[in-house]
């Protein structure tokens, strides 16, 4: 612990040459989602995620590869259909092996393990989808950009300014805003803000994702840029 | 522990000058013709009334004025040709005159005394020489000398061959010995274990040099009297008072300080010292505004230490000493202060009190000692995760030694033997992580786990025993058996470690020294008291060393060693701890030192090669700490004000182990190192010169002493490791720190 006390003041001093968490503007696996979270037997779900690249704009995408990572004994609970990926719940007397198999609580959610992957194999994520339980993925809530609910279409906001970002969370939430215009601000707290400085990139996108500790998740991107 | 040994000398004060009253040789009846003596190489040392070494005192032979006269070493020996039934004149301008008689290729110890201490009749004490071949000692002065250090001990010791060379001290004693880990040895302030050596911030120790009276480094092969590492030992010595009463501070960028020694009465003397962080008062205003970070707490420190010196009778001696510390911060990495998740807090703080009373009478000698520690360690990071340990402790210890002129046909025996017990109560509260063992890679960062989970008190309760003797089994030759055995309560384990060493003295500059022993330590770090079974760690070393003294004042010592490391404490396939590591270190090492009129020069190179295998089938991988070349070049030249010095360093990268990739887990938001072979790379190696220049001058009663003290004054960056990127995308090298200079003044009233 008393090394990592030393770690963090080190790293605190070197940060500064790569790219922060909060960057859009870089090649990643933004956030994975299932639609709905949480399945009963027989009910699917659908995967897609929101892919960011250096240079180009974050888009709704669904993997190009997946394949359940744990229990193995699903391996086909999970088929590519039209472009979608999508998982459907095994039957009950499944559901109840793979709990004796985990150690699981004779009614506990079965998590099912997936593997993504994007970009010719080179980003690599992993979801988890629950099975044998509804669940549904959050709705952002009283979001407001600069005092006021953001626009339906392009955010503009002034530069040098400090530009508040706020949305509903509860305390095991996690939330990330993230932009590719400004220097992001708290990134991972529910109240943000963003600052464009003059070296600063004018224009972008501006992203939040919200995550919810039963897997749900929802995320909502904007073009912005200064006025 | 020093390995005390009795001089068994008595003193009469004489008129103008002390006279050592020894044994006297048989005289020739007066009717009897006198036979020429014999001419013997004789070996000796000077000490005054403390025990201390007396350094550049004169020996002469009585009766031969014109013969040159010898000096004493900074450790006080001599060695001189003389007749047997020759008296010695020992002679050094802070004393009175010291005589003694030659009866043997040794004389005991003689004591030189001070004109306040004439007209009494004393016994003395005296420490034994180096414990271990290479082994090493500092005074105050000398490292307050060495450059780059600024004074500190701390850095002071990344001189010594065989420390590992770091540019900022990790592990909980900051000193990693012979390549192993940081919890392999340890640190002791007056004989008993501190539980950190140096504050959080700016990397100080925990005491100024100034309330240090000497540093004794034993990177292995230590006595019996050591115990609890499997490495090596750094023992400090705090400083006794002075008899003239003085005050002194001293201030610096990063703290500053107060110091007061003297005497109450002929019996007592203390020196207190209080010292508080200053960087503390600047640190906010050098971080730039655009940094999301509130300093709620600014990082800062406090240490104190007090020592009391008190001659109760002749026989009994007694000391107390404290050492205390207590270092704070609480941060937020936001300028949020009610984001709870962002929150950093830490307090660590200690205070260990130890009264120790010395014996002496006739040939038995005795320490015996109480010392209490109270220590507290919190650190929270976020909403989840914590830890709070609360220990108090009590360690009484006591240590004989018996000497005899002869026994079972040997010469000059000492019998030692003794005990330790450790008892205490540790009062935890934790949910962390699961803990990163030695070269276990990094796990991703995620505020939320806390799979290590207790809370509850553990008690503490290790006993120790300890024996050996010691005697000269030739005239030049001398021998050393003992045994020690742990008793590590928690884990229920009696550990037995035979230790031995046999010393050679050659000729007159050749001295040649093997060591060999079993040594251990208890499962006492991170996470290793939680677990009850968990085994103590164990080595086997074995230390061949020689020394050669061309003159008065150079010494060349090497050695070279093997050590055999088993029960290594290791991760289980189910995160639980077990003893299946195992390791090897081999390596040698070189110290030349010169200590002659204005200069001082030290030169050290360690060469190391510290591999291990963390379980049955796993493959053999290095040390994190394995650091096969360090080299440290030091001179410093003192003249009138002046003081200026130079040193060059030169060590090896450590190793580290690359990231390869990363998997995003999208719903702990986090990503996944994929990592290379363990340590499979290293950090290229690093060089640089620090300086150091003092200017002493008087301003009114008050001696002023200014320093700068300026560290890699050519700015050489190297790689220290490398800092990633939160999807391990990126890395950014985090080089050695640039130009740090390090300026203060000390004033003493």
């Amino acid at each position: 612990m008393r090394a990592a006390l030393i770690g963090l003041v080190a790293l605190s001093a070197c940060t500064g040459d790569v790219d922060e968490q909060w960057q859009l503007d870089h090649d990643r696996i933004i956030a994975v989602r299932a639609t709905p979270p949480g399945i009963l037997p027989g009910e699917t779900s659908v995967l897609d995620g929101l892919y960011g690249s250096k240079g180009g704009r974050p888009v709704e995408l669904a993997p190009q590869l997946a394949a359940v990572v744990s229990p193995e004994r699903f391996q086909t609970a999970l088929r590519r259909e039209s472009g979608q990926w999508i998982v459907t719940a095994p039957d009950a007397a499944a559901l109840a092996g793979a709990r004796v198999e985990l150690g699981l609580a004779a009614d506990a959610p079965v998590p099912l393990q997936i593997g993504v992957s994007y970009a010719d194999q080179t980003l690599l994520g992993v979801k988890t989808v629950y099975l044998g339980v509804s669940r549904q993925n959050p709705v952002l809530e009283d979001m407001l950009i600069d005092g006021a609910a953001p626009p339906q279409a392009e955010i503009v906001v002034p530069q040098l300014t400090d530009v508040p970002l706020s949305v509903k969370a509860d305390e095991a939430d996690i939330v990330n805003w993230l932009t590719s215009c400004g220097t992001m601000h708290d990134f991972d707290l529910p109240q943000a803000y963003l600052r464009v400085e003059k070296e600063d990139p004018q224009e972008g996108d501006l992203a939040v994702v919200l995550r919810k500790a039963d897997g749900g998740i929802a995320w909502r991107v904007w073009p912005i840029r200064v006025q | 522990m020093k390995l005390l040994h009795r001089t068994a000398v008595t003193l009469a004060m004489l008129g103008a000058g002390s006279a050592l009253a020894q044994p006297q040789p048989e005289q020739p009846a007066p009717d009897q013709p006198a036979t020429p003596a014999a001419t013997v190489r004789v070996f000796g040392r000077v000490i005054d009334a403390l025990g201390r070494p007396v350094r550049n005192a004169t020996i002469r032979i009585e009766g031969q004025p014109d013969a040159k006269p010898i000096r004493t070493g900074r450790d006080g020996t001599f060695s001189i040709d003389a007749p047997i039934g020759a008296t010695l004149v020992v002679e050094q301008k802070a004393f009175g005159v010291g005589l003694a008689t030659v009866t043997g290729a040794s004389v005991d110890d003689i004591v030189l005394l001070t004109e306040s201490q004439l007209g009494e009749t004393i016994e003395i004490d005296s420490e034994a020489p180096a414990v271990a071949p290479g082994a090493a000692q500092l005074d105050r002065k000398e490292l307050q000398r060495i450059p780059g250090t600024g004074g500190d001990i701390v850095k002071a010791l990344t001189a010594m061959p065989g420390v590992v060379n770091l540019q900022i001290p990790l592990g909980y004693s900051g000193v990693v010995i012979r390549g192993s880990s940081p919890q392999d040895s340890k640190v002791l302030i007056d004989d008993f274990e501190v539980p950190v050596l140096f504050h959080n911030v700016g990397f100080r120790a925990v005491t100024p040099a100034e309330t240090i009276q000497s540093l004794d480094y034993i990177p292995g092969g230590f006595d019996v009297g050591y115990g609890r590492a499997s490495s090596g030992i750094v023992s400090l010595t705090t400083r006794p008072g002075d008899e003239k009463r003085s005050a002194q501070a001293e201030i610096s960028v990063i703290d500053g300080g107060l110091l007061a020694q003297g005497s109450i009465g002929a019996k007592t003397r203390y020196m207190a010292a209080l010292r508080r962080s200053t960087i503390d008062f600047v640190l906010p205003s050098i971080i730039p505004d655009s940094v999301d970070l509130s300093l709620t707490t600014v990082p800062r420190y406090w240490d104190e230490q007090l020592r009391i010196d008190h001659e109760i009778n002749k026989k009994w001696n007694l000391t107390i000493s404290n050492v205390g510390t207590d270092d704070i911060f609480e941060l937020y990495a936001t300028k949020d202060e009610d984001a709870a998740t962002k929150r950093f807090f830490n307090r660590t703080r200690f205070a260990r009190l130890t009264a120790a009373a010395r014996y002496k009478d006739g040939p038995w000698n005795a320490k015996l000692a109480l010392s209490g520690l109270l220590q507290q360690f919190v650190f929270e990071a976020g909403l989840y995760q914590r830890i709070e340990v609360i220990t108090p402790m009590v360690t009484p210890r006591a240590d004989f030694t018996h000497t005899s002129e002869k026994a079972g046909g040997l010469t000059n025996v000492q019998w030692r033997f003794g005990g330790e017990l450790q008892a205490g109560r540790a009062a935890v509260d934790i949910a962390l992580p699961i803990e990163q063992r030695e070269g276990e890679t990094m796990a991703a960062y995620d505020p939320k786990d806390v799979s290590t989970k207790f809370n509850g008190n553990i008690w503490i309760a290790d006993f120790t025993s300890w024996g050996s003797v010691s005697a000269n089994l030739d005239r030049r030759i001398r021998g050393t058996v003992g045994v020690r055995t742990d008793y590590y309560g928690r884990g229920e384990e009696l550990v037995v470690q035979p230790r031995g060493e046999l010393k050679v003295q050659l000729t007159k500059p050749w001295q040649l020294r093997l060591a060999a022993g079993a040594y251990s330590r208890p499962p006492q770090y991170q996470s290793e008291f939680l677990q009850e079974g968990v085994q103590a760690e164990k080595s086997k070393q074995v230390i061949f060393g020689g020394q050669y003294e061309p003159r008065d004042g150079a010494r060349v010592q090497a050695s070279v060693y093997y050590t055999d490391r088993t029960d290594l404490i290791t991760h289980n396939m189910d995160n639980s701890l077990g003893n299946n590591g195992r390791g090897t270190t081999t390596g040698a090492e070189l110290l030349a030192t010169y200590r002659g009129g204005p200069w001082f020069a030290w030169l050290s190179y360690s060469y190391s090669h510290s591999t291990r295998v963390d379980a049955p089938g796993a493959e053999r991988r290095l040390f994190s700490f394995d650091q096969p070349h360090s080299a440290n070049a030091a001179v410093s030249w003192q003249k009138g004000r002046w003081q200026l010095g130079g040193r060059f360093q030169l060590y090896s990268g450590l190793p580290y182990t690359p990231v390869m990739g990363s998997v995003f887990d999208n719903d702990r938001n986090l990503y996944i190192p994929l990592y290379a072979d363990v340590n499979s790379e290293r950090a290229p190696i690093h060089h640089q010169l620090d300086l150091r220049i003092d200017y002493s001058w008087k301003w009114g009663p008050t001696a002023l002493t200014a320093f700068l003290d300026v560290q890699n004054v050519y700015l050489n960056e190297s790689v220290v490791t490398y800092f990633y990127s939160y999807d391990f995308s990126q890395r950014i090298a985090f080089k050695s720190l640039p130009l740090i200079p390090s300026i203060g003044i000390r004033g003493v009233l």
